[in-house]
């Protein structure tokens, strides 16, 4: 029945041939682990394909919705954490394989006469990647991606002559919202698949033309360029089963290592964009540090050397370099120019980026307790800059509450004290870090360090102002959700405390403006996590994300020693 | 390429049908492609001008120290309107006039801070410094703040929200 189907279809779509085309292909001098590259990288653009189209089920591309929409994925959909994860350490993972595939390709001297456009190609695909990665993180509107579009798309601008209308193309405006949004949106999901998916075409039928160009010509007495007639000589491998095997292995491996990831270094949570928070020290992702630190070198008329000039440089290096390196030789042993060339490239590249990403950037303005804040409303009263020393700041924050204070309703429970519903805030998931340093500037000083308090309120019930660490269980509730809802009722609205003439109130931050709602949602993470709560806790895993690790790697243990087992009594003893 | 038994009157008919068919192929695209780059290249319509936004009251403003005020204004970007938040450096000038900067750095357009422990603007992004005038004193920064256009009416100070191209040596609204 089977084959009676089989012959149908192959008299009309002729699939054996396909197969045989797309598998018999001759490995010069066998099957090897450094030629499983390129197959990892087709193995982890397809996961990015399918974690990415499962994403876009979920994910919202506008402004306001973008950050929600994913915390909604990560944290209330089963296994969202999962297909989160993949995406974020694929799609880093991606740029860490094509860096490996071409240093490997370089090494081997792959790249020379007549696999020129199979290197082309590559450096085509190499691009396509890092476009990826560079319209990808600004999806997610949160502070990192946010201001990595920003950065991204202003060193853009400052190319001469055509800066600012590659800025308007990539941004669809002058200024960074929604249609910027849209476009990197579309870009991401439509353009670039379809581009590299042609380009990769274009590599696969390149590089099957001559055939992989196997290992290089052993080293030894000086012989002219021989490589064809050796290339002959060298034992034959075939790429099915035998590369195919160990491809298989390789993608595996990085399978493995990416749930891993997934599970035990979940992508943190920056916060969700924020133009007015200067406490954010805006960096490229890693993979355009090196250029973000090699801008510092070049300032003044000297930028657009920095900004325009140093990546066309490197694009035409990589261009270039079949045309350039003309020397048939492919051992890199007798290459020494070359070789040492790219690995001067790796060094500086290597060492800028690790400076990029040391380089504080500057001095963090929210821990300098030096900027200062007002609001509309009520521009008679502009909040002090809290400045650690108490004195200051409660005096400032008494002037400020006794305009802002809520009616006060002795006797009531705690939460009927405050006036008003939950802000925005209350259902951003913040980020802890960022609240660290916000609180530090505008809680502590009353508050005390880590939420610990010991500063006396005269007049008030407790005669103290309360205690943040442990903060008041009546406002935790039965998850990170509630517990936010409660607590930003008084970051919003600002409170009075019970007794009879309390000398502190609690200001209002949501209502004045003295913080920006994703600041609110900042601070809220960080007083979460002092008692204990992660505001981004994972409300409907599917499955534990550690239990699903282990259960992956049980598998595959399983089935190894399985394979093991029947090999051993499957042989003649 | 000519095969031999064609006469040159095919050979004629087959050129016309080539150029019709290169002609019509070209109008097409060009018909779609000049547009459609058009769109992808244009800014979005907005109005012209930005009303006066009251943003603080004079009497709050302490004397030569700048001081963020944030205020609430109307704001149409694309299809969307909302209020948005936005923010402005006010320094209260010795004769009771405003200086107003805009809070984005000329450089590539991140928001800066005051340092009061240096008495500098300071941006976090690229390390370029303000004096207090606006002027650049280090760093990357190719122009110095942007001024925005404030006036201080019945003791109240209104500015006109308006942003500008950044990385330019110029000033050049958007």
């Amino acid at each position: 029945m089977l084959s009676r189907l089989m012959q149908w279809l192959e008299y009309r779509w002729p699939v054996s041939s396909v197969t045989r085309l797309m598998l018999d292909e001759e490995i010069p001098g066998g099957a090897r682990f450094a030629y499983t590259l390129g197959s990892s990288l087709l193995i982890v653009f397809m996961l990015q394909a399918i974690t990415g189209l499962m994403q876009l089920l979920f994910y919202t591309p506008s402004t306001e919705f973008a950050y929600d929409s994913i915390s909604y994925l990560r944290t209330k959909v089963a296994f969202g954490w999962l297909i989160h994860g993949l995406h974020y350490w694929g799609a880093n993972i991606m740029v860490v394989l094509v860096a490996l595939h071409m240093a490997r390709v370089f090494v081997w001297g792959a790249y020379k006469r007549p696999r020129e456009l199979t290197w082309l190609a590559g450096v085509a695909l190499l691009m396509t990647v890092m476009a990826f990665s560079f319209t990808g993180a600004p999806l997610h509107w949160d502070q990192r991606g946010y201001w990595a579009g920003e950065v991204g798309t202003s060193i853009a601008g400052t190319t001469p002559v055509v800066g600012s209308i590659m800025k308007r193309l990539m941004r669809g405006g002058e200024e960074m919202g929604q249609l910027t949004l849209s476009r990197f949106f579309v870009a991401h999901v439509a353009a670039l698949p379809a581009a590299l998916m042609a380009m990769f075409v274009v590599h696969i039928i390149a590089m099957r033309r001559f055939g992989a160009s196997g290992p290089w010509p052993e080293a030894g007495p000086k012989a002219g360029p021989k490589s064809g007639s050796e290339a002959k000589r060298l034992p034959k491998g075939l790429f099915w089963p035998d590369q195919v095997f160990k491809d298989s292995v390789t993608g595996s491996a990085v399978f493995i290592l990416l749930v891993g990831l997934a599970v035990f270094l979940p992508p943190s949570y920056s916060g969700q964009a924020d133009t007015l928070d200067t406490s954010y020290v805006p960096k490229p992702e890693w993979n355009f540090l090196f250029l973000y630190q090699a801008l510092k070198y070049f300032q003044g008329s000297l930028e657009p050397i920095g900004t325009a000039g140093v990546p066309t440089v490197l694009i035409l290096i990589l261009v270039l370099l079949p045309f350039i390196d003309r020397n048939p030789e492919r051992n890199p042993f007798r290459r020494p120019v070359a070789m040492l060339g790219a690995a001067g490239l790796a060094v500086i590249i290597t060492w800028l980026s690790i400076a990029g990403y040391r380089s504080a950037g500057f001095a963090i303005p929210g821990s300098a307790g030096g900027t200062k804040s007002a609001q509309a409303s009520m521009p008679e009263t502009p909040l002090m800059g809290f400045s650690p020393i108490a004195t200051e700041a409660v005096a400032a924050e008494m002037r400020l509450s006794s305009k802002t204070a809520a009616p006060r309703n002795a006797g009531q429970p705690d939460l009927s004290k405050v006036k008003g519903l939950p802000g925005r805030a209350a259902y951003i998931i913040g980020s802890a870090g960022t609240g660290a340093v916000l609180f530090k500037k505008h809680c502590m000083p009353c508050h005390g360090q880590e939420g610990v308090s010991r500063l006396p309120n005269p007049g008030s019930q407790d005669g103290k102002v309360p205690d943040l660490n442990p903060i008041d269980r009546d406002l935790l509730g039965a998850d990170a959700d509630t517990s936010a809802q409660n607590i930003d009722r008084f970051i919003q609205h600002g409170a009075v405390p019970e007794g009879k003439a309390p000398a502190i109130k609690m200001p209002s931050f949501g209502d004045t403006h003295t913080l920006t709602q994703q600041q609110i949602a900042n601070i809220e993470a960080y007083v979460l996590r002092l008692n204990g709560i992660e505001r981004a806790e994972v409300r409907n895993p599917g499955m534990e994300p550690r239990s699903f690790f282990l259960t992956l790697i049980s598998v595959y243990a399983l089935v190894l020693l399985w394979v093991g087992g029947s090999w051993k009594t499957g042989r003649p003893s | 390429m000519t095969e031999p038994d064609e006469s040159p009157f095919t050979t004629s008919r087959r050129r016309f049908f080539k150029i019709l068919i290169g002609l019509f192929a070209s109008i097409n695209v060009a018909a779609l492609g000049i547009p459609f780059i058009r769109t992808l290249f244009s800014s979005p319509y907005r109005a012209e001008g930005s009303p006066w936004t009251r943003i603080a009251d004079l009497a709050a403003l302490p004397e030569n120290e700048p001081l963020e005020i944030r205020f609430e204004m109307p704001v149409d970007e694309a299809y969307l309107h909302k209020t948005v938040l936005n923010s402005a450096w006010v320094i209260r000038q010795p004769d009771s006039t405003v200086r107003v900067y805009s809070p984005v750095c000329t450089h590539l357009g991140c928001h800066y801070a005051w340092n009061s422990g240096t008495g500098h603007f300071e941006c976090p992004c690229h390390a370029s410094v303000f004096g207090i005038d606006g002027k650049v004193l280090s760093g990357p920064a190719p122009r110095p703040l942007d001024l925005l256009s404030s006036k201080v009416d019945n003791g109240a100070v209104f500015i006109k929200w308006e942003q500008f191209r950044v990385g330019n040596t110029g000033k050049i609204s958007i």
